[in-house]
């Protein structure tokens, strides 16, 4: 029964109707073969007896007259009827008499039955009927019949059932069929929606209606419910998610709570009523020196030790006080914590009691915070605002709209503002007429976080005035990295401008006069050349009739009258030789117009030598020339260099004959020639004076224009040389000098050329 | 050419008076006779070779003893004139200068100078002139 029970509802119909139906044709069925059975053997057996009558009725006279074969031949006419097995016919004393048998000529008799009638057995029926005539029996009947007859009708029968059962087996199923589109799809759909409902939670499923029969009804009140359901739903979710948002916002404030008082920057210790500390965070814990396990319990007196900055004095703990005064109490400044381990801490703190609305204190909370960093920066920030308190240059802040922020002395002295007067004014207040746009364009750059360095611009005073300045304007960030404002350093360079402007006026000036200088430099040498060739003329024109006055009027002149023209004649060859070398040293600034030659300075020195042969043999000076190299230069420059050089080695010569060498040592640019000799020797002092034109050391003793060293100088720096003296005053003196310019790397080995007055005067 | 007198023809282009009396002094230590013609000024040089004005029948000298350094003209313009002209191009040129620069001598190489004499520093070389100028005129003084 269960395995129906839980079978769907569509093979239930179908079972249901079945069995009904199957039941009801079954039954008739059967009442039907049973009753025609009854029925058909009531027939055969009257159907049987009539025949059994009339045959024994019919084989009287054959038996009468004892004729067998009468008797067969009655018998043999039940041929007709296919259901009789045999038929035989007995004498009284129970002998076959005659026989027939279906299918067979010799029929075998059973013995007769003892009684007469109809008996059924199991196979066939046996009738026996006796032979009367007149009243007498004369013999017996016995007929047996098979009932295959009755077999035939019953299996018509049950074939008829059969069918019928089949058929309607056929129609159960397509009636059960339909049922099942309008029973069982709808309520399978019920099925499928409500489990889906409790699975999915989506009570937005509705379950389509297929008719307005009990199901249909049923779908309505369905999708009704599920509707109600919905609405409560909603209603639940949001109630039970406002309950959770709840919870989880009470729940995280416990846990920011406990965090913040855990990770808070400031120190926090809480006590109970008693002063125990039931509680101190990372940082109290860190500050005080203390660990947490050794901590809880103990008194705050205990860990907490503070005293006043300056004083030193013991400061009392803030709990006591919160605990009798019962409010909030704020710390003096100054306040110095002594930790655990002697650690002294500037710090902050306060005080506040612990306790719920309308009840007494439970315990206080006390917080304090290390403001070592902020003292640190206090006096970073206290130094920094007196840097730019007492900075000349002025310091100023301004916000990006250009509002003043902060405006210092340096400032104040700077444009002539006050402090209090400037900030919240525009910075275009000291704008100079000309440069107005010139500090929104600023100010947009530092927007874009730019820096502005060493402006040089111009802005005016309160007074007017205009003065020049140096601006570095640099943005200001919030603690956001935002550029918020910038801060401006002013420098005035108007002293500065000044200067600048006047080097720049004196440099021209300088320029010109060095230019001035030089034209009245090449002016003078111009006038120098001039004057001394012209000056030869007249000099000339004395010097020639003075002889003419002498060698006319010999004889007429007195003595006196002859030292005076002699004088004459002396004071005009000496200014002859005057006018010579300054003609000379101003030619040799003149440029020339022949480029240099290779000249053998070996030559050179044999030129000079000859010019020189009254003075050598004269003072019977030694002159030694060792060997020379060959330079790139104008004879007519050479000459003279070595020609003064030896020729003052001669005139300043000592008691003894004079020793001259004149050498050259080293190679290139750097060969440095030397003539030496045994003379007077020259003072320190004055080994560099001795090169100015017209400077003398010796008076008329010994004779000399003062031109010829400054003569040779010109020559030496004419080729990029230096020339200069070293002496042993008394004893010797050595000049000496390079000729870079003139130097070429041709090699010169030309034998030395020794010179003896022996040979001179030879 | 010689003058109408037979003496020779020398003229003398100085503008300092005392060189040309020193120039006669030495003349005449040399014995050099001739018939000196004096002109003290470019001006006049230039007219004289030009024969112009005063000088318009010059004739050519045997000798000509030019001082280049002259008041208005100087002695490069003086020798031009007298090279350019048919008359007076091939005569004998002195250049008597006080300058003895070879600058001033190369200004002057392309008019063919004779004799080239710076004036002298003192009276015994002044004196040497007479004899320079009588070797210069040579035959013209044996005639």
């Amino acid at each position: 029964m269960r395995a129906f029970r839980d079978l769907p509802i569509k093979q239930k119909l179908v079972a249901t109707f079945t069995v009904t139906i199957g039941t009801a044709l079954l039954l008739s069925g059967i009442s039907i073969v049973g009753l025609d059975s009854i029925l058909f053997r009531g027939y055969l057996q009257r159907d049987i007896s009539t025949l059994v009558r009339i045959v024994a009725d019919n084989s009287t006279a054959a038996i009468s007259f004892d004729d067998p074969n009468a008797a067969s031949e009655t018998l043999a006419a039940l041929r007709a009827r296919t259901h009789i097995v045999s038929a035989c016919i007995y004498r009284v004393d129970g002998t076959p008499f005659a026989g027939y048998a279906r299918g067979s000529a010799s029929p075998a008799c059973p013995p007769p039955a003892a009684a007469d009638g109809v008996r059924f057995t199991r196979h066939d029926l046996t009738a026996s009927r006796a032979i009367v005539l007149t009243g007498r029996r004369v013999g017996t009947l016995v007929l047996v019949y098979d009932l295959g007859e009755m077999a035939e009708r019953r299996n018509l029968y049950g074939g008829l059932v059969l069918a019928i059962l089949v058929a309607s087996a056929i129609i159960v199923f397509f009636v059960s069929s339909r049922l099942r589109a309008s029973i069982a799809t709808p309520v399978s759909q019920l099925a499928g929606a409500a489990l889906s409902v409790s699975r999915t939670r989506d009570y937005g499923i509705r379950v389509r209606k297929f008719a307005s029969d009990e199901l249909g009804l049923l779908v309505d009140a369905f999708n009704e419910m599920l509707s109600g359901i919905q609405s409560r739903d909603d209603e639940l979710k949001t109630v039970l998610l406002s309950r959770e948002a709840a919870l989880r916002g009470a729940q995280s404030a416990r846990d920011s709570l406990e965090t913040t008082l855990a990770s808070i920057g400031d120190a926090v210790i809480s006590t109970d009523i008693d002063g125990r500390i039931s509680f101190a965070n990372r940082v109290a814990l860190g500050l005080l020196r203390w660990s947490e396990p050794d901590i809880r319990g103990r008194r705050l007196d205990e860990v907490f030790h503070i005293v006043n900055e300056y004083t030193r004095e013991k400061v009392e703990s803030p709990v006591a006080k919160v605990l009798r005064e019962g409010a909030v109490v704020g710390m003096a400044n100054h306040t110095i914590l002594i930790a655990r381990d002697g650690t002294e801490i500037p710090i902050d703190d306060s005080g506040a009691p612990i306790r719920r609305e309308g009840e007494p204190a439970q315990g206080t909370v006390l917080v304090f915070r290390d403001v070592t960093a902020r003292r640190r920066a206090d006096e970073t920030s206290r130094m920094l605002a007196s840097i730019v308190q007492s900075s000349a240059d002025a310091i100023i802040a301004k916000d990006l709209n250009g509002i003043i922020k902060s405006w210092n002395p340096g400032a104040e002295h700077m444009f002539g503002y006050s402090a209090a007067e400037m900030i919240g004014r525009p910075i275009w207040t000291i704008a100079a007429p000309g440069h107005e746009d010139e500090m929104p364009r600023i100010l947009a750059r530092i927007r874009g976080g730019e820096k502005i360095e060493s402006f040089h611009t111009v802005r005016r005073r309160k007074d007017g005035r205009i003065i020049n300045v140096a601006l570095t304007v640099s943005p200001l960030y919030d603690a956001l990295g935002r550029v918020v404002g910038a801060s401006k350093i002013a420098r005035d360079i108007t002293d500065q401008v000044e200067a600048a402007e006047r080097l720049a006026k004196l440099n021209a000036d300088l320029r010109q006069s060095n230019e001035d200088l030089k034209r009245s430099n090449e002016d003078l040498e111009r006038f120098a050349f001039v004057a001394s060739h012209d000056l030869q003329e007249p000099l000339r024109m004395i010097t020639v009739y003075s002889e003419l006055l002498v060698k006319t009027y010999a004889g007429t002149l007195d003595s006196q009258g002859e030292v005076f023209v002699d004088n004459i004649i002396g004071g005009t060859q000496r200014m002859r030789n005057l006018l010579a070398d300054l003609l000379a040293y101003t030619e040799l600034g003149a440029r020339s117009e022949q480029p240099a030659g290779n000249v053998d300075l070996n030559a050179i020195l044999r030129m000079v030598l000859e010019n020189l042969k009254v003075a050598i043999a004269d003072s019977h000076a030694e002159i030694s020339v060792g060997d020379l190299p060959a330079v790139e230069a104008h004879s007519a420059h050479l000459i003279p260099l070595f020609q003064n050089l030896i020729g003052n080695a001669i005139k300043y010569r000592g008691s003894k004959a004079p020793v001259i060498g004149v050498s050259a040592s080293g190679s290139g640019a750097d060969t440095r020639f030397a003539v030496e000799d045994n003379g007077i020797g020259i003072e320190p002092e004055y080994r560099e004076k001795i090169f100015v034109a017209f400077k003398r050391l010796h008076g008329k003793t010994i004779p000399g224009t003062g031109i010829g060293l400054a003569i040779c100088q010109r020559v030496v720096e004419r080729y990029g040389g230096k020339i200069w003296v070293e002496s042993a005053p008394g004893r010797a003196s050595t000049f000496l000098f390079t000729l870079p310019g003139a130097i070429c790397p041709a090699a010169n080995a030309a034998g030395g050329t020794r010179i003896r007055p022996e040979q001179e005067q030879e | 050419m010689t003058a109408a007198n037979g003496k020779a023809h020398v003229l003398v282009v100085e503008d300092n008076p005392a060189d040309v009396e020193l120039l006669r002094y030495a003349l005449g230590g040399a014995g050099v006779d001739c018939e000196l013609t004096v002109i003290d000024n470019g001006g006049d040089a230039l007219a004289f070779f030009e024969q112009r004005g005063v000088y318009a029948n010059s004739t050519p000298p045997d000798l000509a003893i030019l001082d280049l350094n002259l008041p208005r003209y100087d002695g490069i313009e003086i020798l031009e004139a007298m090279r350019a002209s048919r008359k007076f191009a091939d005569v004998a040129v002195a250049v008597l200068s006080s300058s003895s620069s070879p600058r001033e001598r190369a200004r002057i190489e392309a008019f063919h100078i004779a004799r080239y004499i710076t004036k002298p520093p003192n009276l015994d070389e002044y004196m040497r002139i007479g004899f320079v100028v009588k070797e210069m005129l040579g035959e013209k003084l044996a005639s």
